[in-house]
């Protein structure tokens, strides 16, 4: 009759991937490895058809938050693996009829599934399924908190594009996270990933955004974009070989944050977007990513986003292309236990 | 009503400097005498308390009973129960309730509940505003006169400041301590945790310190010219005791309470135990904070800045405390472990010694609550019989199966404690014990 204080502890490897925070160089190389063999063969089905890696299996998509591009990936992940997709739409859910989120991702385990994929509008969402199911958890973006395939996504694209996509080594090599740090998952899996692999992080953004305690994270803080796209900045020398420019997440900051009016955008603006001016003093190798949905015209300019305009290269084509090889890659791990 | 004969302990009345090794005698629910070697015949029950403490019945100024309207996380039967155990005789409720205690019928008809199903005394705080909603004050003066010890929000400050001052005049006027739940809301929106690296790590959004200390800030100010007894409960941050402490040098009649939780646990709690959880049961309000903190607060009841200590006994569901942390309500349960965490706090670092730690669990939140009067929280001859008996040294872990309450969220269980009430007396009734009662009129063994 008495509740349920204990506490299990999260396995990291094997059967869960709830954040890239603590999550060894190894099992990211290994995962970050069986991503480019899908996405140079396709996988066992070969190019564009299904496979037979998780045939039999079952994986619940458990969506309790809107998605379209990480939705649409995973799904399609689930199906070149050979696996069947069982989906649950949040409008009209239990969820919505008062049943806890534990309950709902109890209620659709005993349904057989052999994998979850939770995305939730709260930190710790997939974390706290994770320590009520016995089934692979993959955390699909949980608030603020983390979003490990997109950074896994980011570092492939990020190595690919550097040439490190053998070795997965990228020591030497300087990151840029530009703007709003604080409220994106992207960027705590970024940050995780891309120093466990070797590299550089540098957050810049104004305060509201960038606040000083995000070192903790192992980044480092710099609030002039310019400077640092220069070299001069900060004692950065030798500039950025690439700048992660985040979606401006007006809806969570506070009162005391950076408003959504005219001055605060003209603000943020001025000081953080990725503009045709800025990007063209961008090095030779820099490349350029977002991870999506951009607002075009307010953090980077739609001529950059498109590769079009300015100097550096875009990278946000290949990020999502590479989408689909990465969750084949995770889901096959977390399932089959499968990491090269 | 039968007499209690208490031999062999240490006793200690900090109401009357008391610092000695007597038995005590209770008749007629009364302290009848308090002397080395009294004489046991005649006595119905006779416990031996060697080695252990013998202190008035511990008072605690701050507890959640959940009745009435949320009797699924507690009831005042079972919270009371969980009191007992912890050693206190006394709980004063706070009035977040469903309905809130706003009204001189509410207040009165929980008097009138706990005098049906309490195990130990309870005496209701009431709101200080209709519906505790913070804009129109509620009826202080006829809440004082059905039985109100105290005024006060909890849950929420009094956030508008001309309300404020108009709830600190009435409460002047009828001589109730105003306890103020200080949080700035407007600085605390949507946050769930204290602002710092772990909020950082998590995701979460952070709750300043800031958010307390403008508001002790401004109710300081507000108070200089009504001189209202002002209290400020379960204080988080050390910037706060800088306050409190100045104000207190200039002579305000301003106090302050501490939290077991808050005297132990930093803001790692909530990422506890391998630093990427989110452990819902370390959730509260105010939040967990940083060791400078803890260190300020230990050291603010050495040096007297803190003169009172409370729980804020928070009892939730699992079903409540089970939801991802921002959505999980604040608060933890502490009447059980409250003693020992005090002691592993303040005594077992050297800060304070027993005599003065009992001060700040009987007299002084007595005297807050103007409970002296009723002869509470003293053992001065034919005062009321409320006596706790402590076992400094039991070493014990807190398990679940132990707990009385209704609910169980809390960070400590599997905790290995040292110090327990091994018996506590109300009104010269033994209601809980974990010593032998030699009876009269059994043979002795």
């Amino acid at each position: 009759m008495k509740k349920n204080t204990s506490h299990d502890t999260i396995q990291d490897a094997g059967g869960r991937l709830l954040g890239l925070d603590g999550v060894d160089g190894g099992r990211i190389r290994g995962l970050l490895e069986s991503a480019k063999v899908m996405a140079e063969t396709g996988g066992m089905g070969g190019a564009g058809e299904a496979g037979e890696e998780l045939a039999g299996k079952t994986v619940g998509m458990l969506f309790f938050e809107n998605s379209t591009r990480t939705r649409m990936s995973f799904g399609l992940a689930v199906q070149m693996l050979g696996a069947r997709v069982l989906e649950m739409e949040a409008q009209g859910s239990s969820l919505a009829k008062g049943e806890s989120l534990v309950d709902t991702a109890l209620t659709i385990e005993s349904m057989g599934v052999d994998g979850l994929v939770v995305r939730c509008a709260e930190a710790g969402g997939a974390w706290m399924i994770a320590q009520h199911t016995k089934c692979a958890v993959v955390n699909a973006g949980d608030g603020r908190h983390e979003h490990p395939t997109q950074g896994l996504i980011d570092l492939y694209a990020f190595a690919h594009a550097h040439g490190r996509a053998d070795s997965w080594d990228l020591s030497g090599l300087t990151l840029g996270i530009v703007g709003d740090v604080v409220n994106s998952r992207v960027a705590r899996s970024a940050i995780a990933g891309f120093t466990t692999l070797g590299a550089r992080v540098v957050c810049i953004g104004p305060v509201a955004m960038v606040p000083e305690a995000i070192r903790c994270l192992g980044c480092e803080v710099e609030r002039d974009l310019d400077g640092v796209i220069g070299g001069m900045g900060g004692g950065m020398g030798g500039g950025l070989d690439g700048v992660m420019m985040l979606r401006v997440q007006f809806e969570r900051h506070g009162g005391d944050g950076l408003r959504n009016d005219g001055a605060g955008r003209l603000d943020y603006r001025t000081r953080y977007a990725m503009t045709v001016e800025r990007a063209a003093r961008l090095g030779d190798g820099a490349v350029v990513m977002h991870p999506g949905p951009m607002n075009a015209g307010l953090e980077i300019d739609l001529e950059v986003a498109r590769g079009e305009a300015g100097g550096g290269r875009s990278l946000i084509r290949e990020q999502v292309a590479a989408g689909v090889a990465v969750r084949m890659a995770v889901l096959e791990e977390v399932i089959s236990g499968k990491n090269v | 009503m039968s007499s209690i004969l208490i031999t062999k302990s240490r006793v200690l009345d900090p109401s009357q400097q008391l610092d000695l090794q007597a038995d005590v005698a209770v008749s007629q629910g009364l302290i009848q005498q308090i002397a080395p070697d009294i004489n046991p015949h005649g006595f119905d029950q006779i416990i031996d308390a060697s080695g252990c403490l013998l202190t008035p019945g511990l008072i605690d100024p701050h507890v959640h009973l959940r009745e009435p309207g949320q009797e699924h996380k507690e009831t005042i039967e079972t919270g009371t129960h969980a009191a007992i155990q912890g050693g206190f005789t006394t709980v004063c409720c706070m009035p977040n309730t469903a309905p809130a205690l706003d009204s001189p019928l509410l207040i009165q008809g929980l008097i009138a509940r706990a005098n049906q199903t309490a195990h130990c005394r309870v005496f209701p705080v009431a709101a200080g505003t209709i519906n505790r909603q913070g804009s129109h004050p509620a009826p202080i003066h006829a809440l004082a006169d059905a039985g109100a010890v105290g005024i006060s929000d909890d849950g929420d400050a009094i956030f508008d400041s001309s309300v404020m001052a108009s709830v600190l005049k009435a409460c002047a006027d009828v001589d109730l301590c105003f306890m103020q739940h200080c949080q700035d809301p407007t600085l605390t929106r949507n946050a769930s945790m204290h602002a710092g690296e772990i909020a950082t790590r998590l995701g979460l959004i952070g709750w300043p310190r800031e958010a307390e200390e403008i508001i002790i800030q401004r109710d300081l100010t507000l108070n200089r010219s009504v001189g209202c007894r002002y209290h400020i409960q379960h204080v988080s941050s050390a910037g706060s005791i800088d306050l409190i402490g100045t104000a207190r040098e200039q002579g305000q009649p301003v106090t302050a309470e501490v939290s077991p939780h808050h005297l132990n646990l930093t803001h790692e709690a909530c990422a506890a135990p391998d630093g990427r959880s989110f452990n819902t049961n370390a959730k509260m309000n105010p939040p967990l904070r940083q060791q400078a903190d803890i260190d300020a607060l230990r050291h603010a009841v050495a040096d007297g800045i803190i003169t009172v200590l409370a729980t804020d006994h928070a009892p939730h569901a699992l079903h409540e405390k089970q939801q991802p942390f921002a959505s999980a309500p604040f608060g933890i349960i502490g009447l059980e472990t409250a003693l020992p965490l005090y002691a592993q706090a303040l005594i077992a670092t050297g800060l304070i010694d027993w005599p003065k730690l009992i001060e700040l669990l009987t007299i002084n939140p007595a005297r807050l609550c103007n409970l002296d009067r009723l002869g509470l929280g003293s053992m001065a001859l034919n005062s009321p019989a409320d006596l706790t008996i402590i076992d400094p040294n039991l070493t014990w872990t807190c398990t679940e199966d132990q707990l009385a309450g209704k609910s169980t969220n809390t960070p400590f269980i599997g905790e290995t404690l040292t110090g327990r009430a091994v018996t506590t007396i109300v009104q010269g009734q033994i209601v809980h014990t974990m010593l032998p009662i030699h009876q009269s009129g059994q043979p002795s063994l």
